[in-house]
C-alpha cells in the first residue's frame, strides 16, 4: 500500500520529490520507482504530464529533487539540473513529432546509441518496427502515415534509444499516453509484447495514462495521482479497484440500454 | 557594359553570402530561440540597414576604417593599406548591409520550426548542435533558401555604401550599379541598358527561384506538421 513507499527507497530505481506550480494545480508529488514498469495514472489536468516531463528535463520545478540510480537529475538546493539530452532518460510526448524529412527508419534510428555498429542498429530498428507492426513501413515518410501509425514510430524511436543508451547503466523510458489514439486490441497486444521485450532488455518504464483498461492490462505498479498530490501507489489491482468496479457497471449499464 | 564591374560584384556578391552563411546561422538561431531585452536589441541593430540610408552606415564606416580612430588604425596595421577604398573595406560594408536580408528570413523559419520538434530530439538524448543540423535547419529549408539568395541579390544592388565606402576604382570597388550611375553620367545609354537590364535580369531571377521552389517549402515543418 502507500505506506510502504518509504521502506523500499533503498532499491528504488528513481526517487521523485517535487513542488511545481503549474496554472491553478499545485504539485506536490513524491514517489519511487520499484517496478520494472510504473504507471502514473490521474484525470487530466492532475499534472501527469508535468512530472513525466520534471524527469525528463523540459521543466524545472520550483523544488525538489530527482536521482535516477545513483545520478542526480536536478536538485534545486544545491542548483544540480543536468540538461535534458545529457540524462539517461528517453522521453516520448503525447504528440509524434516524426521529423518529417526523414524516413521512418531514420527517424526510428535518430537516438540510437549504436552507430558504431550499423549492422545491428539497423537489425534493431527492424526488429522494433515489427514489434509495433511497423513491418513494411521502414522506407515510408511521416506524411504518408496515419495518427496512429505516427503514434506508434514515435513510441518504437524512443525504445530503440532507450535500450541502445550508451551510459554504464540501462535508461528510463518516459511514455506520455504512448497508445491513447489506438483501438482497444491492438492496444492491448502492443502493450503485452512492449511489456515483454523491454522487460529482457532490463529497461524500466514510467508512462503516464488516464485509461483503467491500459493500467489493467500491464499489471503493472500503479502511482495515483489527483488534484497534484500522490494518494497511492501499489499494484493496479489495489490501487484501480474502485475505477474498475466504476468502468464494470457503466459497462453494464451500457449493456442493458442496449438491450433494451 | 563593363566586364570587370561584373566579375568583382559577384565577387563581392558571394563573398558577402558565405560571410553571412557562417554569421547568419547561429546569430538567428540564438535570436529565435527565446526573447528578452538583449535578444530585442541584437535584432534592432541587425534591422538597422532597412531604414538607416546608406550612405549614413558608408559614412560610419567610412570613419571608422580610417586613420582617425584607433581601429581603423589597428585596421591600417593589419592590412597595410586603409580599408576604405578597398575590396576587403566593400566586403565589410556589404556584410553589415545585407545582414537583415539573411538574417531575417532564418529568424521566422527556426521560428515556425514547432519547439515539440526540438523537445523530441533533446528526449532521445540528441545535443543542442545535433539537433540544430539535424532536426531545426533542415525543417528550414525554404528559410535558407531565402535568406542566401537575399544576401547575394540584395549585394549585388547596392549603391550608397559603395559609393561612400570604396569610391570608384575598376577592378576594386566599382561594382555594376555604380558603373551604371558613371555611363549614365556620360551619357552612354546603349551601355546603360544593357547593364540595367543585366542587374533587372539577375533580380528577376533571383526572386523567381525563391518563389518557383514549393517544393521544398512543403519540407517545412509548418507545413509537414498540419496532420498532427
Amino acid at each position: 500500500m502507500s505506506g510502504s513507499l518509504l521502506t523500499v527507497k533503498s532499491d528504488s530505481l528513481l526517487t521523485v520529490k517535487m513542488e511545481h506550480r503549474v496554472g491553478t494545480v499545485a504539485l506536490n508529488v513524491s514517489f519511487a520507482l520499484t517496478q520494472p514498469w510504473t504507471v502514473l495514472f490521474g484525470p487530466s489536468g492532475s499534472g501527469k504530464t508535468t512530472v513525466l516531463r520534471t524527469i525528463a528535463g523540459f521543466v524545472r520545478p520550483d523544488a525538489g529533487r530527482v536521482v535516477y540510480g545513483t545520478d542526480v537529475l536536478v536538485d534545486r538546493e544545491t542548483g544540480v539540473f543536468v540538461p535534458a539530452h545529457e540524462r539517461p532518460v528517453r522521453s516520448a510526448g503525447q504528440a509524434a513529432r516524426l521529423f518529417p524529412h526523414m524516413s521512418v527508419r531514420t527517424n526510428v534510428l535518430f537516438g540510437s546509441g549504436w552507430y558504431s555498429k550499423p549492422d545491428e542498429e539497423l537489425e534493431l530498428a527492424d526488429q522494433v518496427l515489427e514489434l509495433f507492426h511497423l513491418g513494411g513501413f521502414a522506407k515510408r515518410m511521416p506524411r504518408d502515415l496515419s495518427g496512429g501509425e505516427r503514434q506508434r514510430v514515435s513510441i518504437a524511436r524512443t525504445v530503440v534509444s532507450a535500450v541502445t543508451f550508451g551510459g554504464p547503466n540501462t535508461a528510463l523510458l518516459l511514455l506520455d499516453e504512448p497508445f491513447s489514439g489506438l483501438d482497444v486490441a491492438l492496444r492491448d497486444e502492443l502493450l503485452a509484447e512492449l511489456r515483454d521485450w523491454l522487460r529482457r532488455w532490463k529497461t524500466p518504464v514510467l508512462s503516464v495514462t488516464h485509461d483503467v483498461g491500459e493500467a489493467f492490462q500491464l499489471g503493472a505498479e500503479v502511482i495515483k495521482i489527483a488534484d497534484g498530490r500522490v494518494v497511492q501507489q501499489g499494484p493496479a489491482g489495489e490501487v484501480l479497484a474502485m475505477e474498475r468496479r466504476r468502468l464494470m457497471e457503466q459497462l453494464q449499464a451500457g449493456g442493458m440500454s442496449l438491450e433494451a | 557594359m563593363d566586364f570587370e564591374a561584373l566579375w568583382l560584384t559577384l565577387r563581392l556578391a558571394g563573398c558577402t553570402t558565405a560571410i553571412l552563411l557562417v554569421a547568419g546561422l547561429p546569430l538567428s538561431w540564438w535570436i529565435a530561440s527565446g526573447h528578452g531585452a538583449r535578444r530585442a536589441l541584437v535584432q534592432a541593430v541587425v534591422a538597422l540597414p532597412l531604414v538607416l540610408p546608406p550612405t549614413v552606415l558608408g559614412y560610419y564606416l567610412l570613419v571608422a576604417m580610417g586613420p582617425l580612430t584607433a581601429p581603423g588604425r589597428f585596421l591600417m596595421r593589419l592590412f597595410g593599406h586603409p580599408l576604405a577604398f578597398s575590396f576587403s573595406g566593400l566586403l565589410v560594408g556589404s556584410v553589415l548591409y545585407s545582414l537583415p536580408f539573411a538574417v531575417q528570413p532564418l529568424v521566422a523559419g527556426f521560428g515556425a520550426v514547432d519547439r515539440g520538434y526540438v523537445e523530441a530530439a533533446e528526449g532521445l538524448g540528441s545535443s543542442p548542435w545535433r539537433t540544430f543540423w539535424r532536426v531545426v535547419l533542415p525543417m528550414s529549408r525554404a528559410s535558407l533558401l531565402t535568406s542566401l539568395v537575399l544576401a547575394f541579390t540584395h549585394t549585388v544592388g547596392e549603391f550608397g555604401v559603395v559609393l561612400m565606402l570604396g569610391g570608384n576604382i575598376p577592378g576594386a570597388t566599382r561594382t555594376l550599379s555604380i558603373s551604371l550611375y558613371d555611363l549614365v553620367q556620360d551619357g552612354n545609354y546603349g551601355a546603360a541598358n544593357r547593364t540595367a537590364l543585366v542587374l533587372l535580369g539577375f533580380a528577376m531571377v533571383a526572386l523567381l527561384a525563391i518563389y518557383l521552389l514549393p517544393s521544398l517549402r512543403k519540407m517545412d515543418g509548418r507545413q509537414a506538421d498540419v496532420v498532427r
